[in-house]
């Protein structure tokens, strides 16, 4: 098929008034983050895939592009910024530095064959803050989104949950996946119900995931206007590990960013520190 | 406040789901308004549209609609991340594998659904060429243009008008509210609401179970067929209202849940 006029599926050129754009609210995110105290990184397109390879499901490095480069190396185009600034951190960071805030920006490019239309190539700009009090820093990550989006005359809703949940209620699995009652142990029978209703209470997981509830119940307490939805979970929480949190504008209710808690990803690439973050995918800001 | 926006399948599925979101109480389009042209009403605070059944899928995973009606066999086709709060009691029927008597070995199979069948296919160790048809799928093995066809089968009036048989039972299907996501976080009030009134009375979920049938031979559990009301299409056992337990499903699909779907593809 003749290519002279066509782009590749899910990319293409931004021309002058959409590039002014993207350019405006870049500058506006930039000037926000970095007056919040964070330090930019500034990450490549290309890395190899082997270090990732452990972090990711048959689903997420389907969905990256991967090819073999001149030396035979397995490489792949960037996907995700969150462990790329893990990998790249990791060796960098004494006890001393911690906390630290960052942040990145750039393309990232997704071949997710599942979402008709969507874009490919991905504008992103993503925060996070590496150690600190995890639940000081999940609090702060959750209102800097929403202040974000507050930058923009959009008014956030944020949804959140903790990923962990599921791990500490395998058997539940089922019937969070279907939101329907379905087989389970009789123990776990009036949680599951009370799940599907959507009743379900902290005091209610509380005997299940201890820990989970009690950042939970933190975090519920400073951010009242935030939604939790205790039966929310991932199908694959691949690598969250606490607060789990999706901004939606209120209006039209497009996702504007996610995020959460992924305490072991650093720990992966050499140094153990934990870390909350969120990302924006701009073209979704409109 | 946008309206909740629900897709409805047009086709085997619409007049039993009508029925079901009527008894509901919901204000659904009536049959005289179906017949103009028209495929979206706005009615009690609801926008229900109507779309080709296999599309059902398609609207709820984009969030273009926020919920919708579809059976577990397009549900399973198009790998959808939705969730299906409730499981209706109508429209069943089986996805099976069909071929004529004295079939030569599996090499090509015709269907409609050519990703379950690839995954069935894969689950048996079997290899065959699939051959998608838009169809009449059942006339692929009548005319030996295949040497199986995968469809799913309501009655069996079909496959025994054919002289078909059927040799295997790949999954039991059952329509369901799907509600994407995306819907299910920003909206999770309304989109409650609409579980409970859909969702079928714990009075009712106590109804005897029926039947166990024989778990080796497939076709004994197609007879026999009952006939729903004022309708000439055959429905398939059990009859129109009866709840089936989960517990019944059978096939490979039967442990199915979309994301282990996804990962095996």
């Amino acid at each position: 098929m003749a290519t002279k006029y066509r782009y590749p599926t899910g990319v293409r050129p931004l021309l002058m008034d959409e590039a002014a754009r993207r350019r405006r609210i870049e500058t506006r995110f930039i000037d926000v983050l970095e007056r919040a105290g964070f330090a930019e990184v500034v990450l490549p397109i290309i890395d190899y895939a082997d270090p990732y390879a452990p972090l990711q499901t048959r689903d997420v490095s389907r969905q990256s592009y991967r090819f073999v480069d001149r030396e035979g190396e397995l490489v792949a185009l960037r996907s995700d910024f969150t462990p790329m600034a893990a990998r790249a951190l990791a060796p960098a960071i004494a006890p001393g530095d911690l906390p630290l805030r960052v942040y990145y920006r750039g393309d990232v490019i997704r071949c997710d064959g599942s979402r008709l239309g969507a874009n490919r190539e991905m504008f992103q700009i993503g925060a996070e803050i590496v150690g600190g009090a995890a639940t000081a820093a999940d609090i702060e990550s959750l209102r800097l989104a929403a202040d974000l989006v507050r930058q923009f005359g959009l008014q956030p809703n944020v949804v959140y949950t903790d990923a962990s949940l599921i791990a500490a209620l395998p058997a539940l699995r089922p019937v969070l996946s279907a939101k329907r009652m379905t087989d389970v142990p009789r123990a776990l029978r009036p949680l599951a119900e009370k799940l599907v209703a959507g009743t379900a209470t902290l005091e209610d997981i509380g005997p299940f995931a201890p820990e989970a509830a009690s950042r939970l119940s933190a975090i519920a307490a400073a951010l009242p206007e935030f939604e939790l939805h205790l039966d929310d979970f991932e199908e694959n929480a691949g690598y969250y590990t606490g607060v789990r949190f999706r901004v939606y504008d209120a209006k039209s209710r497009t996702t504007l960013a996610q995020g959460g808690r992924y305490d072991n990803l650093y720990e992966r690439f050499g140094t153990p520190a934990a870390a909350v973050g969120f990302t924006f995918t701009i073209d979704d800001l409109d | 406040m946008n309206p909740l926006r629900i897709a409805l399948p047009k086709g085997r599925l619409q007049n039993e789901t009508l029925a079901a979101f009527g008894a509901a109480g919901y204000d659904i389009p009536g049959e005289a308004e179906l017949r103009t042209r028209k495929l979206v009403f706005v009615r009690d605070g609801i926008e229900w549209i109507f779309v080709k059944d296999g599309d059902v899928p398609v609207y709820v995973e984009h969030g273009a609609a926020d919920a919708g009606v579809a059976g577990l066999d397009q549900i399973l086709e198009h790998e959808s991340t939705a969730y299906q709060p409730v499981e209706f009691p109508f429209g069943r029927c089986r996805m099976m594998l069909i071929a004529a008597p004295g079939a030569p070995p599996l090499t090509k199979v015709a269907t409609k659904y050519p990703r379950i069948t690839r995954q069935y296919l894969e689950s048996k160790q079997l290899r065959a060429e699939i051959v998608p048809l838009s169809g009449s799928v059942e006339l692929a093995a009548v005319l030996n243009l295949t040497s199986h066809v995968v469809d799913l089968v309501e009655t069996g009036e079909t496959v025994r008008v054919h002289q078909l048989e059927m040799q295997d039972l790949i999954a039991e299907i059952s329509p369901r509210l799907i509600v994407g996501k995306h819907a299910y976080r920003t909206e999770s009030k309304r989109i409650r609401g609409l579980i409970a009134r859909l969702s079928p009375s714990p009075a009712a979920s106590r109804h005897p179970l029926p039947a166990t049938r024989g778990e080796g031979d497939s076709r004994e559990t197609f007879l026999p067929a009952t006939r729903g009301e004022g309708d000439s299409r055959e429905t398939l056992l059990p009859a129109c209202g009866e709840k089936v337990p989960e517990g019944r499903m059978r096939g490979y699909f039967a442990t199915f849940t979309p994301s282990t779907m996804a990962t095996m593809a």
